[in-house]
């Protein structure tokens, strides 16, 4: 009987396994390459490129621009979804349906349209540059585009649909009983997310921010538009390598480096899912 | 049981989130309808509002989102083709190594799509030089790189739907005379079905909405519409793309309201559509 399904796996995962291994495969070998310029490489097994990787400032910079927007676009996108993946768990409204529906189609749209929306908002000449400069608050047009900024904003833009299906999953994990239980013995209000959903929650907030971390590390589309040339991540870098400068392996030994940086912290996600029991159940 | 006090707060917060998750897609569609003459800055509120825009979309922009639109259909159906008996075999087999299988069904996921990207271009040109079969700027080219993203979510939501799924019904199809295919198709597949449907909406979308993994798949003349909209943001910027772009959200609120008829919202977040990701 067993066996059965066991044969529905095969076919299914020699296909991905081709697919995942074949891809990686080529372009992890092709980094190992010197890049001679122009898509044309050496012959020799070298480190050449990732020599240059990790001597070169500039990469350098690049790794760390990187990492900094990343960390606090996920900081950002978890404060912002919290109370939508909070209210979404707990009342069981018409306003909470709503607020799904807005995140649905918030997941769907393509993030270009957004970053579109975005560049539309917060240009010099956009309407809350107009808008502050009508109020007095502001004495000169301030533009986000082409900075950390605008870049950290078009990530939470990318990652916070998913991120409130994710809090959603770690808010559902504390039942509402433990609360009133709280509620009864006389906790308030305050001290119960204190001492009861907090501390419940935090496990899942980890691993769920890791994730985040994870997308946001790996975002080209959101960074490449609103850091308009002028603030590079990895990803951007990777893309303009190719297309503007043609340096295939320069490229590969890039995107290896982000590779790996990502998937060592999904280990570490792993291991923090395996400490803790809440974190355990977003998987599941 | 919450007092007023903290109701008024995640009013609040919420409030802002939401405005901050939905103002650019308003403002895209609001400045859309602006009816003056185009200069630089784009006007919105827009003033003396009008569809002159929706008229002047170039044919280019047509092409491109049906583009889109055919590699985003066939994709999730080849990725429902892999996905479906892969969920099956994984969740009802017992063997050793499950754990590692599981990961490259999903590894796809854990991958930048940049990285993705640039590797399916490195692999065809490899395959080009020993073959002389040239897959990028094809459509069969295109279809197995965003299969290969579509993948994890079909997989991630039927595995969550299976794992909960109730093996006595099976059991009672076989003990009321049902065959195995039978039973496959009478009951599992019925069963699943919500998982399937939910999966394949984020499998479609993400291949509907997906520019870095296209952009390396592209070729001139053959562009899919979030492409297209990012060469057009980077480069030359035309009114008429606000119109388009507010077409894609009216096509997207469509897709949802089709989701509400007919799975429910709720079952995305049931059949764990984030924890897919």
């Amino acid at each position: 009987m067993e066996n059965r399904w066991f044969a529905y796996l095969i076919p299914p995962f020699l296909i991905t396994l081709v697919l995942v291994a074949g891809s990686q495969y080529v372009f992890i070998e092709n980094s190992f390459y010197e890049d001679l310029g122009l898509g044309r490489t050496g012959n020799e097994f070298t480190l050449v490129n990732y020599f240059n990787f990790f001597t070169d400032p500039f990469y350098m910079q690049t790794f760390w621009v990187t990492i900094k927007v990343s960390a606090l676009a996920t900081f950002f996108t978890l404060f912002l979804g919290f109370p939508i993946a909070y209210v979404i768990a707990r009342m069981k409204s018409r306003i909470a349906m709503l607020l799904l529906a807005g995140i649905v189609v918030s997941t769907f749209v393509t993030i270009v349209i957004k970053v579109f929306g975005l560049i539309i908002i917060f240009s010099a000449n956009g309407i809350l540059n107009t808008t502050l400069l009508e109020l007095g608050l502001i004495d000169r047009a301030y533009s986000i585009i082409g900075t950390q900024e605008g870049v950290v904003v078009g990530l939470m833009h990318f990652t916070i649909g998913f991120s409130v299906l994710l809090l959603y999953s770690v808010v559902i994990t504390v039942p509402p009983s433990l609360e009133y239980a709280a509620q009864i013995h006389g906790a308030s209000r305050w001290r119960v997310y204190q001492r009861v959903i907090i501390p419940l929650c935090v496990p899942g907030f980890v691993v769920g921010g890791l994730m985040i971390f994870n997308m946001c590390m790996g975002a080209f589309t959101s960074a490449a538009l609103l850091g308009g040339g002028r603030v590079l991540t990895l990803p951007v870098l990777i893309q303009r390598t190719v297309m503007m400068e043609v340096r295939y392996s320069t490229a590969a030994s890039i995107a290896f480096v982000l590779l790996i940086s990502v998937i060592l912290i999904n280990l570490i996600s792993l291991m923090a899912i395996r400490r803790f029991r809440s974190a355990r159940l977003v998987i599941a | 049981m919450q007092s007023r006090i903290e109701k008024f707060i995640l009013f609040l917060w919420c409030g802002f989130s939401f405005v901050f998750l939905l103002s650019p897609m308003v403002v895209v569609m609001g400045a859309s309808l602006h009816g003056g003459e185009f200069s630089a800055a784009i006007k919105f509120p827009p003033t003396d509002p009008s569809f002159q825009w929706y008229t002047k979309i170039p044919w280019q922009q047509f092409e491109a989102f049906g583009l889109s639109f055919l590699v985003a259909t066939v994709a999730t159906f080849l990725a429902a083709l892999i996905a479906i008996p892969a969920a099956l075999g994984l969740v009802r087999s017992n063997f050793k190594l499950k754990f590692l299988v599981s990961s490259v069904f999903r590894a796809p996921l854990q991958i930048p799509a940049i990285v993705s990207g640039i590797a399916f271009l490195q692999l065809y040109y490899l395959l080009f030089d020993n073959s002389n079969i040239m897959l990028a700027g094809t459509i069969p080219g295109m279809l197995i790189g965003h299969m290969f993203i579509a993948t994890p979510f079909m997989f991630g939501t039927i595995v969550a739907v299976l794992q909960r799924f109730d093996r006595r019904l099976e059991e009672a199809s076989y003990s009321l005379g049902a065959g195995k295919w039978r039973t496959l198709r009478r009951v599992t597949l019925p069963a699943i079905m919500p998982g399937i449907y939910s999966g394949g909406l984020y499998a479609f979308m993400v291949s509907f909405s997906d520019v870095p993994m296209s952009i390396f798949l592209t070729a001139p003349g053959f562009v899919t519409y979030p492409v297209e909209l990012f060469y057009a943001l980077e480069n030359d910027f035309d009114p008429s793309i606000l119109a388009s772009s507010s077409l894609v959200i009216v096509f997207c609120l469509i897709m949802l309201l089709v989701v509400q008829k007919v799975v429910g919202l709720e079952t995305l977040l049931r059949s764990g559509g984030g924890s897919a990701r």
